[in-house]
């Protein structure tokens, strides 16, 4: 049984575009990404996956259930909002038991020892917080009922940089620990490092549903060279090359097909530099991104 | 439990100022009453004075029908007024409870625990009811403390009983017509101002009923009307039938309470 499961899930708002046939599993101990530009439709997909709102037709279901009918399989979903809110005139622990009173367990242990890895103080009134540590009590807040389930939305979002990593060392270990991850960014670099799998999605559909490894893979290498003289145009001008940027001496370009073809290619021109790299998601993403659009 | 007690929390300030509010307009209410009775040297007695005055007037103030020389009578006067204090409370409160969550973006907070909507509801609406009972009881025992500072004589700690259970009845009313707004509405943080205007279109109906034999029909949207408080201070108790009809109508709106809010796309 796959731990997320959505299928040909699609959301209008009225006329508003919301998801278009979206399908997507994440197994068990997998962490997922979930990457799109802002106003994709990743926080739709994830509040109908949850039973914040109804699909327009299609079907999400978490643990074989489905939120809206089964409300108690959340039991065993973590969820951190990409923008967190939460009663006035709390404390930080007031917030945290009241979030513990909802499940089965004794979350105390788990509250102290998830204060200390973020450094969040827990006497702290929530209302006094900045937008960065709202976001820490919103982390703790997911995960102390040990979930084994964790979807994050935009998770590090107003983290600095020491508490990502923090942050992204702690996703980890949960994950070690048998918690699958679905993480929804647009922040390419995040999810490169964690997800074994991503799926892409842009206007509300997906446009790539692919494993980490072969979306990075031998398809995509980002070439640049460097001629002795002003480079000939033409050279480049052969198929599996694009984004090229061409600028006298000098030429960048992503090349995806036959290395050897792009090689015997350039090996006709005297080069004084040549650089062959793995491109980063983005440099990818940006290819699916715009390729029809 | 645990979303009752949190519900009870957030409402317990506003509680206790509406509690106070309530005890003084009982208070300043009664006290006015000596006003109503003594002939002064200056002029003859509020009673006489009104005795001169067109109907429609009277109707208008809600003095239509009550003799105003005896406390029951002023007290069912001054009734029209507290009744219309614990109505507006427990509007807003109904309507305010349920839309909270997404009026202060809490919903993902809340709605993606292990709990259904139903469950929610159900908290919210406990919460709400044990409110309204506080403010209906604090106004009961205000009247019962109050009127015998001001009132000599016979003792109409009965007549007082009848009047804060029709209270009660109406606040039920209300109290499930502002949850069933916020229920239903798209945007349910507009909930408090439509139930409040839904409220003072009944109370402006109950007034202008009193005008005119022709218009008595109109009372059937009026729940301030449903409860005969003349009635009430002749010491003849409540309708059972109309008590009756009366639940049948917060029970409906609170089934669809349910229904909408479970149907609903919240809004984030």
């Amino acid at each position: 049984m796959s731990v997320i499961e959505i299928k040909n899930l699609t959301k209008n708002y009225g006329k508003a575009r919301g998801i278009i046939d979206v399908s997507l599993t994440v197994e068990q101990g997998e962490i997922f990404g979930f990457i799109g530009p802002n106003g994709a439709g990743k926080s739709t997909t994830i509040r109908t996956l949850l039973g914040l709102i109804y699909p327009t037709s299609g079907s999400a279901r978490i643990f074989g259930k489905c939120c809206t009918t089964n409300p108690e399989v959340r039991e065993d979903v973590g969820y951190l909002p990409s923008e967190v809110f939460y009663y006035d005139g709390m404390r930080v622990i007031d917030l945290l038991r009241y979030s513990a009173s909802f499940y089965k367990k004794d979350c105390t242990k788990r509250i102290n020892e998830l204060a200390e890895i973020m450094d969040l103080d827990l006497k702290k009134r929530i209302d006094d917080l900045s937008f960065g540590n709202k976001k820490k009590v919103g982390i703790v807040q997911g995960l102390i009922h040990e979930p084994r389930l964790i979807i994050l939305d935009e998770p590090t979002a107003g983290l600095d940089p020491l508490m990502q990593q923090r942050f992204f060392e702690l996703i980890a270990s949960e994950n070690k620990k048998g918690a699958t991850v679905f993480l929804s960014s647009h922040i390419l670099r995040e999810v490169q490092k964690m997800c074994e799998r991503v799926a892409l999605i842009k206007d509300g559909r997906i446009i790539k549903l692919e494993k980490m490894s072969e979306l990075q893979g031998n398809n995509f290498k980002r070439i640049k060279v460097e001629g002795q003289s002003d480079l000939d145009k033409t050279i480049f001008d052969m198929p599996g090359v694009s984004k090229l940027e061409n600028g006298g001496k000098t030429a960048s370009f992503l090349y995806r097909g036959d290395i050897n073809n792009i090689i015997r290619k350039l090996a006709q021109t005297e080069l004084s530099n040549l650089s062959i790299d793995e491109p980063d998601l983005e440099e990818i993403f940006m290819h699916y991104y715009s390729k029809d659009g | 439990m645990n979303m009752v007690l949190r519900e009870l929390k957030a409402s317990s300030r506003a509680l206790i100022i509406w509690s106070v509010s309530m005890f003084l307009c009982v208070l300043t209410g009664t006290i006015k009453f000596t006003a109503y009775t003594t002939a002064t040297s200056t002029g003859p007695s509020i009673n006489e004075l009104l005795k001169t005055m067109p109907t429609s007037i009277k109707a208008l103030f809600g003095f239509a029908s009550f003799d105003m020389a005896t406390m029951a009578g002023y007290l069912a006067l001054l009734f029209i007024y507290v009744e219309l204090v614990a109505a507006i409370h427990a509007a807003l409160l109904g309507a305010g409870i349920i839309a909270k969550e997404e009026s202060d973006k809490t919903t993902e907070y809340l709605m993606t625990k292990p709990v259904s909507r139903a469950a929610i509801v159900t908290s919210k609406l406990v919460a709400a009811l044990l409110n309204v009972v506080v403010i209906n009881v604090v106004t009961l025992v205000s009247f019962l403390v109050v009127i015998p500072l001001y009132s000599k004589g016979n003792d109409i700690s009965g007549e007082v009983l009848m009047l804060t259970l029709s209270m009660f009845v109406v606040q039920l009313i209300f109290l499930s017509l502002g949850a069933v707004l916020a229920a239903w509405m798209r945007h349910p943080r507009t909930s408090g101002s439509v139930a409040t205007g839904v409220l003072f279109t009944a109370y402006f109906v109950a007034r202008i009923t009193d005008m005119s034999d022709k218009l008595r029909f109109l009372n059937v949207i009026s729940p301030f009307k449903y409860f005969d408080l003349g009635r009430m201070v002749a010491g003849n108790g409540l309708n059972t039938g109309i008590v009756l009809l009366s639940l049948a109508l917060v029970a409906a709106f609170t089934a669809l309470t349910y229904v909408f809010y479970q149907k609903r796309d919240l809004n984030i």
